[in-house]
């Protein structure tokens, strides 16, 4: 009898220590999930009690020009994110992946941006771009040339603020890279150097092929990382100028928040998760392509 | 019964009753006095606002108020959960570009009895009381206007005085202004870039309302609900995006984009800026005692008499749903008017309570500005603001300052449009989220 009790038990051991946490995940996750999804084809302000719409949300926003406007800045933001932390990172690694003096340093150097609050880095960098004051401006103009207006100017205004962005990120994912190099065995490098491989060939014949389980785990963390950039937006631009900097991730912000627009906001959401789940699900399906998982 | 299980049961037994007997204890409270729930959105003012609760229950030994503060950003979320829930606390801040939306959801107490039976009109500017009438679009009061901020001239005396110019008065008109506009934009160390500007604005509505109304004018038809700006309206636009275009007297939005907007003036960069009167309190604090300002009202336009002020409200609002309407009513009164000190009030703003509006207290003489009485003079004035339903999406505010109408008018001057292009674009954008609203 005793025995039976102890085995039932321990069966349901792991399910008492998961209670918290799939309460959490249903009540904070799950239905937040279906409850913004519901909301989606209604009218609700917050104030008022909501009205079903049907599909009204999601026609308003498919036939809105400035949605396309936020939906290709989105995708552009994205795609200088993804390429730009890719690079940066990856060669940040391969920089600090030396036995030199100093190295712990400059890696904690190159870290301490992502660890830095959105909205300060924002601030400094507004200063350092300031048409007139700022440090960029004034080296430019000692220099003999022309400072544009970096944030004040919409074809430059996206492109600075994810370059921005990829300053701050690039050492989170540079540390993802170092993880991958060091993960590499010797042994292989020095039996492509005795077949002799120069240092270039070594590193696209070697390297690259068996840092791609990394490269694959940055694309994906990248791609839904860029999608959700908002402080750096909010912080140096709102939007503008000109609607140029103005995000699916910003504008969900904005209807929510803002505006109380919860029905429009959360389409907008929705919308955005579609997007975020393809560019995955794309991701995922051409792994098998590209991804070398054994020596 | 096992001795646990017994042990679960009294407990449980014991919570029960304890639970049953602590709910009649508080209906018996609420027999005894009124309590009343009071949110506030300025957590800085929290210790000040427990001083004049402390004086009110003092008075009113049959009230008691329990404040609760709630960061500015996160305000308006919160208590709209709560009017949805049918929860609201009996007293509350409201903003005046609120007051319509609220008022016609029936989310406010009417005080129009109220004001008329109980309050003494002559201790408070009434006119505050007649523009929230008009701002929720009712032919009542659903709302304690208890501070006005309106649009005032900021100048820069010590560059007037360097140029020999006379400072702003309530004759100058716009061709003054732009006369000292121009001559006030300097290449000081001829470096071929401006360093000093005569004036300084960009599409922010205090930095564009207030010159359409000094005109007269209108952008939104308020018998249609569209926006409709009139002659004298486009008239105040243009001459505004001609003093960057044309005149080169004022910057573009671009070329100020590391500033703070309301720190161009105080910082020395422009000579001149119109905003609302909480600048004030910006401007002793950026500037210091590093130059000397005044405040003017706006000059008037070719078809403006002065006679009207760009103001807004901030007010005191009670639950339609309080089981205390009338200790809620006298604690608004109070709240609005002699429990209100001046250290609770930003420079700058005006107290619709006449005894502290009009007192020295108000005027901060030895500080600057040194005619603060102009603003007592606004506070008499008649009041246009272009609040509507949704205004925050179609004009451009708070987060989305860079979007909407503003961002239109910030388009003009940075050379992205056309003046005509920027029209018809606010035409489609604005009646679009006008239209929603009104349908």
């Amino acid at each position: 009898m005793k025995r039976k009790q102890l085995s039932w038990y321990k069966k349901q051991d792991p399910w008492l220590f998961l209670f918290p946490t799939i309460v959490g995940l249903i009540f904070f996750r799950v239905g937040p999930i279906i409850s913004s999804f519901l909301i989606s084809f209604t009218d609700w302000d917050i104030l008022r009690d909501a009205r079903f719409l049907a599909l009204d949300n999601y026609k308003e926003l498919f036939t809105s020009s400035a949605f396309y406007q936020v939906f290709g800045n989105t995708l552009a933001f994205s795609f200088i994110y993804v390429c730009g932390v890719t690079i940066f990172g990856l060669l940040l690694a391969l920089l600090l992946n030396q036995k030199l003096k100093g190295m712990k340093f400059f890696r904690s150097a190159f870290y301490t941006p992502v660890v830095t609050s959105a909205v300060a880095v924002g601030i400094i960098w507004t200063w350092i771009l300031s048409p007139k004051y700022g440090i960029l401006t004034i080296v430019l103009t000692k220099m003999g040339l022309d400072s544009p207006y970096w944030l004040g100017d919409p074809s430059l205004a996206l492109f600075t603020v994810a370059l921005i962005q990829v300053w701050k990120m690039s050492g989170y994912y540079m540390i993802l890279f170092l993880a991958g190099l060091q993960n590499i065995p010797e042994s292989l490098k020095e039996a492509a150097r005795i077949d002799g491989a120069g240092k270039f060939k070594t590193f696209t014949k070697i390297t690259l092929p068996l840092l791609t389980p990394t490269t694959f785990f940055v694309l994906s963390i990248s791609i839904i990382d860029s999608f959700k950039n908002f402080e750096l937006i909010y912080a140096m631009t709102r939007g503008g100028p000109q609607n140029s900097t103005n995000t699916l991730v910003y504008d969900v912000y904005l209807n929510a928040f803002v505006y109380y627009r919860m029905g429009y906001s959360s389409a907008l959401a929705y919308v955005l998760l579609f997007i975020v789940g393809l560019l995955t699900a794309f991701n995922f399906y051409g792994k098998k392509r590209w991804v070398q998982y054994q020596y | 019964m096992k001795t646990v299980e017994r042990i679960f049961i009294v407990m449980l037994v014991f919570m029960m009753t304890a639970g049953l007997f602590a709910n009649g204890a508080q209906e018996a409270g609420t027999d005894e006095e009124a309590v009343l729930q009071y949110w506030s959105w300025d957590p800085e003012l929290k210790s000040r606002n427990q001083e004049m609760i402390a004086k009110f229950e003092a008075a009113n030994p049959g009230i008691k108020v329990e404040l609760t503060t709630i960061e500015p950003k996160e305000y308006w979320t919160k208590i709209r959960i709560m009017a949805n829930q049918k929860k609201l606390p009996d007293v509350f801040n409201l903003s005046a570009g609120y007051l319509e939306e609220w008022s016609q959801n029936g989310l406010l107490l009417d005080l129009s009895e109220y004001i008329a039976n109980d309050l003494n009109n002559n201790d408070f500017y009434m006119n505050l009381f007649d523009a929230v009438k008009d701002l929720s679009g009712t032919d009542s009061y659903y709302a304690f206007p208890y501070a006005l901020v309106t649009t005032l001239l900021y100048y820069n005396k010590d560059l007037f005085d360097a140029e020999g110019i006379s400072y702003p008065d309530s004759n100058w008109t716009w061709d003054d202004f732009r006369d000292a506009a121009m001559k006030l934009t300097k290449d000081i160390n001829s470096d071929g870039s401006i360093d000093q500007w005569g004036y300084w604005f960009y599409g922010r509505y205090a930095h564009i309302e207030s010159w359409v109304y000094s005109n007269n004018g209108h952008l939104i038809n308020r018998d249609t609900m569209k926006y409709e700006p009139d002659a004298k309206a486009l008239e105040a636009i243009s001459f505004l995006t001609d003093l960057v275009l044309e005149d080169k007297a004022a910057p573009s939005k671009k070329e100020m984009s590391a500033f703070r907007q309301q720190d161009v003036f105080p910082q020395g960069a422009a000579a001149m800026f119109v905003d609302g009167s909480w600048n004030i309190d910006n401007n002793r604090s950026v500037a210091g005692d590093t130059i000397n300002w005044g405040i003017a009202e706006l000059p008037k336009g070719p078809s403006g008499d002065g006679s009207l002020t760009y103001g807004w409200p901030d007010s005191l609002a009670i639950s339609p749903n309080t089981k205390n309407a009338d200790a809620a009513w006298k604690f608004t009164r109070f709240a609005a008017g002699e429990g209100l000190s001046m250290n609770m009030v930003m420079a700058g703003k005006i107290p619709s309570y006449r005894p502290l509006t009009e007192s020295d207290a108000f005027l901060e003489k030895g500080q600057q500005p040194d005619n603060k009485d102009l603003l007592i003079q606004q506070a008499g004035e008649d009041m246009r603001t272009s609040f509507t339903l949704s205004w925050g999406e179609w004009r451009g505010y708070g987060a989305a300052e860079s979007l909407g109408f503003n961002g239109l008018i910030d388009g003009i001057i940075d050379g992205e449009f056309s003046y005509s292009e920027a029209l018809e674009l606010a035409d489609k954008n604005v009646n679009t989220v006008l239209d929603r609203n009104y349908k």
